[in-house]
């Protein structure tokens, strides 16, 4: 129960109000190991909860593996692509640096130093490492990594440096595959917009209105379209939903020919300017929206989430949130 | 009788398969991007300020560039950040990156490859490499306080107290500007709260289009100079520092996609009011 | 072009497609894809986390060069002095890496109380600082400001300011669930919710926006994968997926009738 119960609250309860204090308080040990150590301790702790995330998944596919669970020969993906990975990551570092360029294999990286040399005459041809030749290709190699030619990256470093084994692992295979599993969402977007996104109150109306305004005027084409043309719009759909009220077809007819010669007047007078009045133009519209309306609804959900994370962080630090623990 | 047939025409059209739909999303990207059209680029507030922020700042300056994204998200934030990069190198700044993503290193090393020969960069000189470290807002509370305890190597694994363009940095408060380009947590949340709020030091960040809105009070308030929003916020700050690049590019199969499904939501609306009126009109 | 880069090409645009293949349905290749996802970046991340923490700045500090514990053999030189008390994140990573064994499942609760204790500590003052203290304080402007505008769409303007004002209370009103939203505090958490549903769908343009631009990039890369020096690599696993999924459909519908 100590174990498990009463120390993990103390530590929370210790180590959470120093790190908060130390916002507060003037008192340079406290400062020194909370900003310093305390963070460091955090994110050494975090790298260890990654080896435990990578753990847990192998236990999990491993266990599909061996009960034959359905889509078992999956989990062996999962499994040989893990080690495949894990090996390039901590076995063979695979940056070999001859000056500029850089090879996987130290044979490479030899062999890019080793120049044949059969010159007219030579019955044997001889091998040149810079200015220096050999009769027996073993030599030359030897000579080259006795001189410190070729410069292996260092350990560490093979995961932050071109060039090396890892690198390429991240360009072709974790690259490709993260980057196309967000993109896959755009089509799912696509169709969720086509088949759930309907006016069906005044709310869903906003909503669905300030969405389109800001994904058309935000993009190069809203800035083509003409605010005459959408003041033309505008007219055409008060039209229709007048018809929907009235259900006469005289009024709605009236209303929309009125409608339309009045902006065709007030154009012809201006003469057309495509981004006046401003408030139809959707550029600057969407502008608007998102800088003034949308602003406002923004900080409130900010302060919202602020204050909701404030009290909960509290919550822990006094032991009355006590989630962590599975409880 | 043509009205009702079209009625009807609009409502099956309505239930048509979805895989219909990807395919239609699939063109509207793959076709501009085939044919390419230039469309004219229209700078917003947010994006003029952003520029205006990193003009601001005194020529040779040191500033800090944070890489925190990935590969998942590279098409948003890499143009910004390679346009950004440039300004500042232009500008004369020595550049101190950091990445609080893992990825982010190699988007960082990306960066400076598309940019090495313009600037003839030299490593150490023009900018220093420091690298990624685990431990999100730990690692800038880390950096507000103490970098060399967070950073004792650089990512080549060289000694910071080695590098002379190190010197004089203890911590983030010897920056002139601190830039975020992120996608998500960790990224300019964090460095907003741990970073640029307790040291005051000038920040701004450019995000991707998901997080743009959460941000935005940040930028009303001042606590951010001004935004780069998404892919199309890249392609305003490319023409303002005079260098098209793949964000520009880019803009008219956004375009074109983004039309595309407006079309898709108002037909959808249509076909979904014409529905309920006959079911209304069976019902009675 | 390297060899190394070619077999890279293909395999990338094999792996793009066969994740895109989902659109079709689920399929052997998303499958295929898919747990190669989970076992490449599980160690991936594991590796960075190690060489980028765990090694400089753990077994830096706890094994330096010419420090206490140099007589086992093992230096890590990074620059740091020996410091006794990271024997403390060791000994809790460790207890939490033990903690994969059923029997020790509780030992990664101190490792995790730790990281709950510090990320509490420095949220709460965080969040309290700039998303509370800072946007109050932003938020308190002169609502008729020095020669402002009545109306200016792109810039500061009384209208803009009212609006602002009104739609912060309002909304902020609306998460206030203490008092039952009637009467006239109802029809403000009203308006509230009209600036919550605009800020909603603008939050929707701007998913959108970015979904699309991330789709861009990935066309862009297969486009450039089609290339001739890449062999084409992109055209023919195309063809080559979709030849398979077709033959694959036929079979299915075969063994149904």
């Amino acid at each position: 129960m100590i174990l498990k119960r009463y120390i993990p609250i103390a530590i929370v309860a210790i180590f959470g109000s120093l790190t908060l204090s130390a916002w507060f308080i003037d008192n340079e040990t406290i400062e020194t190991f909370a900003n310093d150590d305390a963070t460091q301790f955090f994110d050494i702790i975090a790298a260890f909860a990654v080896f435990l995330g990578a753990l847990n998944l192998l236990k999990l596919q491993f266990i599909k593996f061996i009960k034959k669970q359905k889509g078992w020969q999956y989990s062996a993906i999962s499994i040989i692509s893990f080690f495949f990975a894990f090996t390039i990551g901590f076995f063979i570092r695979g940056a070999y640096f001859v000056e500029d360029k850089v090879f996987f294999t130290e044979e490479a990286a030899l062999e890019s130093l080793i120049t044949v040399d059969i010159s007219k005459g030579q019955q044997e041809p001889s091998y040149k490492v810079q200015e220096n030749s050999f009769k027996d290709i073993s030599d030359a190699k030897n000579f080259a990594i006795k001189q410190n030619l070729i410069t292996p990256v260092d350990w560490g470093a093979h995961v932050q440096k071109n060039g090396s084994l890892f690198q390429w692992m991240f360009k072709y295979i974790f690259s490709p595959l993260s980057a196309t599993m967000f993109a896959l969402l755009a089509f799912f977007v696509a169709s969720a917009s086509f088949r759930a996104f309907r006016a069906r109150n005044f709310e869903a109306s906003l909503l669905l209105l300030a969405g389109i305004i800001i994904m058309i005027g935000r993009v190069p084409a809203g800035g083509l379209i003409s605010s005459w043309m959408v003041m033309y719009l505008i007219v055409l759909v008060s039209g229709l939903y007048i018809h929907y009220l009235k259900k006469k077809n005289n009024v709605t007819i009236i209303f929309t020919l009125a409608g339309f010669i009045l902006v065709t007047i007030a154009g012809m007078i201006t003469g057309w300017p495509l981004d006046k009045p401003s408030i139809f133009y959707l550029p600057l519209l969407q502008e608007w929206i998102y800088l003034v309306p949308n602003a406002a609804g923004s900080t409130a959900i900010l302060m919202g989430i602020g204050l909701g994370i404030v009290v909960t962080s509290l919550r822990y630090i006094f032991g009355l949130e006590k989630s962590y623990l599975g409880e | 009788m043509m009205i009702r047939k079209l009625e009807n025409l609009i409502i099956k059209v309505g239930d048509v398969d979805r895989r219909v739909i990807f395919v239609l999303i699939g063109l509207a990207v793959l076709i501009p991007l085939l044919t390419p059209v230039s469309l004219p680029i229209r700078e917003t507030p947010t994006t003029v300020k952003f520029y205006e922020g990193i003009e601001e700042i005194p020529k040779g300056s040191k500033v800090l560039v944070s890489f925190d994204y990935g590969p998942s998200t590279r098409p948003e934030i890499h143009p910004m950040n390679v346009a950004v990069l440039r300004h500042m190198l232009r500008n004369e700044h020595k550049v101190y990156i950091s990445c609080l993503w893992p990825d982010g290193i190699y988007m960082a090393l990306d960066a400076l490859e598309d940019i090495s020969d313009e600037f003839s960069l030299k490593e150490y000189e023009d900018y220093v490499l420091l690298g990624y470290r685990p431990g999100a807002e730990a690692v800038i509370k880390g950096l507000a306080s103490d970098l060399r305890k967070v950073y004792t190597v650089d990512a080549n694994g060289k000694f910071i107290d080695d590098i002379e363009m190190m010197d004089n940095v203890k911590n983030l408060n010897d920056f002139a500007y601190i830039y975020s380009g992120s996608a998500g947590y960790p990224g300019t949340f964090e460095w907003v709260k741990y970073g640029g709020d307790p040291t005051g030091v000038r920040m701004s960040s450019g995000t991707t289009s998901v997080q743009v809105n959460e941000v935005i009070p940040y930028v009303r308030s001042g606590q951010l100079i001004g935004l780069l929003a998404g892919m199309p916020g890249a392609a305003e700050y490319e023409k303002l520092v005079e260098s098209p690049g793949i964000a520009i590019k880019g803009m008219a199969a956004q375009s074109f996609a983004h039309i595309v499904i407006v079309v898709f939501i108002i037909f959808g609306n249509i076909a979904f009011f014409l529905k309920q009126k006959k079911e209304r009109k069976y019902s009675k | 072009m390297t060899l190394s880069t070619m077999i890279g090409a293909w395999i990338a645009v094999f792996l793009t497609l066969s994740i895109f293949s989902y659109l079709y349905k689920d399929n052997p290749f998303y499958k295929i894809a898919e747990h190669v996802f989970v076992g490449v970046s599980a160690a991936y991340v594991a590796a960075i986390s190690f060489w980028t923490q765990i090694y400089p700045n753990l077994l830096g500090r706890l094994f330096p060069k010419d420090g206490p514990l140099s007589f086992t053999g093992l230096e890590f030189d990074f620059n740091h002095s020996f410091n006794i008390l990271y024997i403390f994140p060791l000994l809790l990573g460790l207890m939490m890496i033990l903690s994969v064994f059923q029997k020790f499942n509780w030992m990664a609760r101190w490792g995790i109380a730790y990281t709950v204790a510090i990320a509490a500590g420095l949220k709460a003052f965080g969040y309290l600082n700039s998303n509370v203290l800072n946007q109050v304080s932003a938020s308190v402007v002169s609502l008729f400001g020095e020669n402002l505008p009545f109306f200016n769409i792109s810039g500061d303007s009384v209208f803009n300011n009212i609006v602002l004002l009104l739609g912060t209370i309002s909304s902020l009103m609306y998460f206030y669930f203490s008092k039952e939203q009637r009467g006239n505090f109802g029809k403000l958490t009203r308006v509230g919710i009209y600036f919550l549903m605009i800020s909603f769908g603008a939050s929707f343009g701007f998913a959108v926006m970015g979904r699309i631009s991330l789709l861009v990039g990935r066309f862009r890369e297969l486009i450039a994968y089609s290339e001739p020096s890449y062999n084409y690599s992109t055209i023919w696993l195309l063809f080559l997926i979709i030849a398979f999924l077709f033959y694959h459909s036929i079979r299915e519908k075969e063994s149904n009738t």
